[in-house]
């Protein structure tokens, strides 16, 4: 036999295209890839990293069990979709080994085995093989039809927004709505004339039998697979160039980033695999801020990376965002979206000049003595409560300090680099860097998660022990150089962005107040506290919107009761004083109040 | 009978509606939150432009209230009120034929400028604290000494979009010129700066006086705003700003900083409008019916308004609106009897 009728020939074309399409894209990121990155390749691609990377594969590419988590019927029709898929095409592949032994057949005798082998004429029927092949039929014609669901009625799968889509998008997206539909029909006519299937074709088939001639079904016959062809063909041609190419661009990307290979604050080749493995599921609309206070919903991560993946980025899209990173926390496919969108922004925004910042070379206007600096960042100095109270804190410790920046500092330089400057924030990271090392202070405490988090993540730093002032305060109470004194005050406490999903500090804040008083949590905390709204890194939206975001904020954080609101950002604390009634503190202030003196 | 009017405020726009009223036949009923009568230019010491001490228009003012034996309920809040009358916090409700609102406005709390370390540093005070030290009788630093440099910094609280005041508060530049000038007739050694973004020099009298402020007294004016003051370890106050006409930034230790507080709407602005079906102006201060033809009346018919409760405004103008306001009321009543 053969394997070959002519109406197999749209599907062999389109899965050809998408095998060299796919093929030509993976080789040339690869190659592109940085020295560094390929390095970090070759060392890793032996070891226990690439077996990891094969088990979260089938967690996620296959059950998306990511997907499960944050919403179960989004889980269930991802999954039924991809591992029903994988599972018909295996178990397809089993039953024609089964039923011809092991012989080299054509990619299309395998897919349309049924076309081929309808009848039990060469072997006997096997009802167990029909029975797992309609029952993996039923599971995928089930996620198809929770995906028209989806399209149709967004709301009843738990998600208020669903994505907007390209032409390529509709394209693939209608092909694929049709494909198991019309394998169905296909195989439940073929069924009809020549007997077999199971509950699912089998019945089906019978049911036609009974109404349709003879006559009828051989003319539905051939067009019917002639269908099913066509839209697996339109399918795979346009997959690549689709959101569905993450269908397979997530198994690099996992074991990529197994391998410890990651985003950075320049573009680099490596994008390519972050960026193409966006489903475009839509799960980052949801908990965008812009989106639910503002209905802001064209700057969402879904869209910043389709625009990015077809180079039709405007600046307005990848600067419109809090970068909050509330998203992030939700993306099942794990995506580095703040990261990519930053250096979307270096790449469109980064003019360097040269001699701007020569004032720089020799000043130091830093003061005091001491291995422990103080870097208090320039949003605190506009707070000047939480200055006087780090000064308490300091005498109290009888810690000796450094301080950084108290008489006027350098940046820290993420204000630039959420802007995209990253030349010029370079600058500020090598004067700092520079300044910290000349005063040879082992400690540096920042007042400011902005800070923070650029110290942690773009200075180098080694051996000297980045702290944020709360941790910093914990520390102190933890060895006893600070003890406080217990109130019956009632606090709350606002997560920033920067310090809680920017640097993982959710617990040491907590602590310190809990050694005060108590506190109580709002509705959304830790991993998903709102945003304040303020963020630097976005400049597009005006006061009054980010006023909006805040008041939506503050309006949790007071409807705990408690008597004052903490938090542990300078920015933070300045946009919920001016949304909140209620006294609000910094986490410094609570502390500097409370120390017991015996 | 005469007929009765509710005048809630008993500031100078409530008593000079009160004294107007009373004049042209009608029963005025003044409701004052304070326990006295004279609202924020009690606390004032001298007025713009012509250094006249606000006791001396103040003072005939009250004087004659009592007088004419006008009623006053002083140490009582309006809570609620319609054009029938006002309730009381108390829960007292008093009837009347017409109501005006002259609750004025709320001095901004500079706290809230937080960058400028008032309520935190010694030595950082506000327009309004300059002029109780002023009736008090000596200007003097924390530690009883004489301040040889101050700095006045205009628009805390006035057209800045971060606290959510946008809106000008019109007094303070010709406040800033008058304070500064006093200032340096307290102490003549002193170097005083003003810190400013724009002087508005619109009244009768203003723009000479500022002439005057740079001319007879060397008062510097320096535009561009504070951007933050620390404390110096000497109890000094460094200030940084940026001088925008020369394009370069500065830093100067100062001794004393005043802040040209604005004016902001009164908190309860907003349930008084909810009480009576009033509208709010966009900055949170009344809306007028009209600004041309009906600026002291309300959108509603026997609700009527006085002085700063719609916009900022300086005495001499809130003295002129009362007598627009009371004949307003009249027109009203006169109206509503026929």
């Amino acid at each position: 036999m053969t394997f070959f009728a002519p109406f197999t020939i749209p599907f062999i074309i389109g899965g050809a295209i998408m095998a060299a399409v796919l093929l030509a894209k993976y080789t040339l990121w690869a190659v592109r890839l940085p020295r560094e990155d390929k390095r970090l390749i070759r060392r890793n691609i032996l070891s226990f990293k690439s077996l990891a990377a094969l088990w979260e594969v089938v967690r996620e590419s296959l059950l998306h069990v990511r997907i499960f988590r944050v919403n179960p019927v989004l889980g269930y029709m991802h999954s039924s979709l991809a591992l029903g898929w994988l599972l018909l095409i295996a178990v397809g592949w089993i039953e024609t080994v089964a039923y011809l032994g092991l012989r080299w057949v054509p990619l299309q005798g395998h897919v349309f085995f049924k076309y081929f082998m309808p009848v039990n004429g060469i072997t006997q029927h096997k009802a167990g093989f029909e029975l797992a092949m309609d029952l993996l039929l039923a599971v995928v014609l089930s996620g198809v039809a929770l995906a028209w669901i989806k399209r149709m009625r967004s709301r009843i799968m738990g998600l208020r927004r669903t994505t907007k889509h390209v032409l390529f998008d509709r394209i693939a997206l209608s092909a694929l709505w049709f494909v198991f539909p019309l394998r169905y029909l296909a195989e439940s006519v073929t069924c009809a004339i020549y007997g077999g299937g199971s509950f699912l074709t089998g019945s089906t088939g019978s049911l036609l039998a009974s109404h349709l001639d003879a006559e009828t079904l051989a003319a539905v016959y051939e067009p019917l697979w002639w269908c099913y062809s066509i839209a697996l063909g339109i399918f795979f041609s346009t997959m690549p160039f689709s959101r569905y190419m993450h269908i397979f661009t997530e198994i690099p990307l996992i074991f990529l980033r197994r391998y410890r290979l990651a985003p950075g604050i320049e573009p680099k080749s490596y994008d390519h695999f972050e960026v193409e493995a966006c489903s475009r599921c839509g799960i980052c609309i949801d908990p965008c801020q812009l989106q639910s206070v503002l209905g802001i919903d064209e700057v969402q991560s879904v869209y910043f990376l389709r625009d990015r993946r077809y180079n039709m980025l405007q600046l307005s899209v990848a600067n419109n965002c809090l970068m909050c990173g509330r998203c992030q926390t939700k993306c099942p496919v794990g995506i580095n979206l703040n990261t990519l969108r930053l250096n979307s922004r270096s790449r469109m925004r980064n003019i360097p000049n040269e001699g701007r910042f020569n004032y720089l070379s020799g000043i130091d206007r830093s003061s005091g003595e001491g291995r422990t600096g103080y870097f208090a960042g320039c949003m605190t100095m506009l707070t000047p409560r939480t200055l006087s109270a780090m000064d308490t804190i300091f005498r109290a410790a009888g810690d000796d300090i450094w301080h950084a920046d108290r008489d006027g500092g350098v940046c820290c330089g993420r204000p630039l680099m959420l802007s995209g400057e990253t030349t010029a924030a370079r600058k500020m990271i090598e004067y700092n860097t520079d300044l910290f090392r000349r005063h040879g202070i082992t400690r540096l405490v920042t007042s400011c998660p902005i800070c923070l988090r650029v110290f942690r993540e773009e200075y180098a730093l080694d051996g000297i022990e980045v702290m944020h002032h709360s941790e910093y305060i914990r520390m102190m109470i933890a060895e006893g150089r600070l003890q406080m004194r217990r109130t019956d005050m009632r606090y709350t406490y606002h997560d920033p962005c920067e310090l809680g999903r920017g640097c993982g500090i959710y617990d040491q804040p907590r602590e310190v107040i809990a050694a005060v008083g108590e506190l109580v949590e709002p509705a959304h905390n830790r991993r998903d506290a709102l945003c304040c709204g303020a963020s630097l890194a976005n400049t597009v939206i005006d006061d009054s919107q980010q006023m909006r975001i805040a008041r939506e904020m503050t309006g949790e954080l007071e409807a705990t009761g408690a008597g004052t609101i903490v938090t542990s950002c300078p920015l933070c604390y300045k946009t919920i004083k001016r949304a909140a009634g209620t006294e609000t503190k910094d986490i410094s202030e609570v502390v500097a109040e409370n120390i017991f003196q015996p | 009978m005469k007929p009765k009017v509710v005048i809630a405020g008993g500031g100078a726009a409530g008593m000079a509606v009160a004294l107007r009223l009373e004049r042209l036949g009608v029963e005025p009923v003044i409701v004052e939150r304070e326990e006295r009568l004279g609202g924020k230019v009690r606390g004032w010491h001298k007025l713009f432009p012509t250094f006249t001490p606000a006791a001396e228009v103040l003072d005939p003012l009250v004087a004659q209230i009592g007088r004419r034996g006008i009623e006053c309920r002083t140490g009582a809040a309006v809570e609620a009120l319609s054009e029938h009358g006002v309730k009381l916090a108390s829960g007292q409700t008093i009837e009347a034929d017409a109501v005006v609102v002259a609750t004025g406005f709320t001095l901004f709390d500079a706290r809230r400028k937080e960058e400028y370390g008032y309520g935190i540093y010694d030595n950082v005070v506000t327009s309004a604290d300059l002029e109780r030290m002023m009736n008090e009788g000596a200007v003097r630093l924390a530690d009883g000494s004489t301040p040889r440099r101050i700095a006045l910094l205009h628009c805390v609280g006035s057209r800045d979009e971060k606290v959510c005041q946008r809106h000008c508060s019109k007094v303070c530049c010709i406040t800033g010129v008058k304070q500064a000038i006093e200032l340096k007739k307290m102490f003549p050694e002193a170097d005083v700066f003003n810190f400013y973004m724009d002087i508005r020099m619109f009244g009768a009298g203003y723009e000479e006086l500022y002439r005057e402020a740079q001319q007879s007294y060397n008062i510097h004016f320096v535009r561009g705003r504070i951007s933050e003051a620390s404390p110096m370890i000497n109890g000094r106050i460094q200030i940084k700003a940026e001088d925008t006409l020369t394009g370069r930034p500065l830093r100067m230790s100062i001794d004393m900083l005043v802040l040209l507080a604005g004016m902001r709407a009164n908190d309860d602005n907003a349930a008084l409008a909810a009480s009576a079906g009033l509208a709010l102006a966009p900055n949170g201060f009344m809306q007028s019916a009209d600004p041309f033809l009906g600026a002291v009346r309300s959108p509603r018919r026997g609700i009527f308004y006085a002085g700063a409760v719609t916009a900022p405004k300086s005495l001499a103008d809130t003295l002129a609106e009362a007598s627009l306001t009371a004949d307003a009321v009249m027109d009203y009543l006169n109206s509503v009897q026929r």
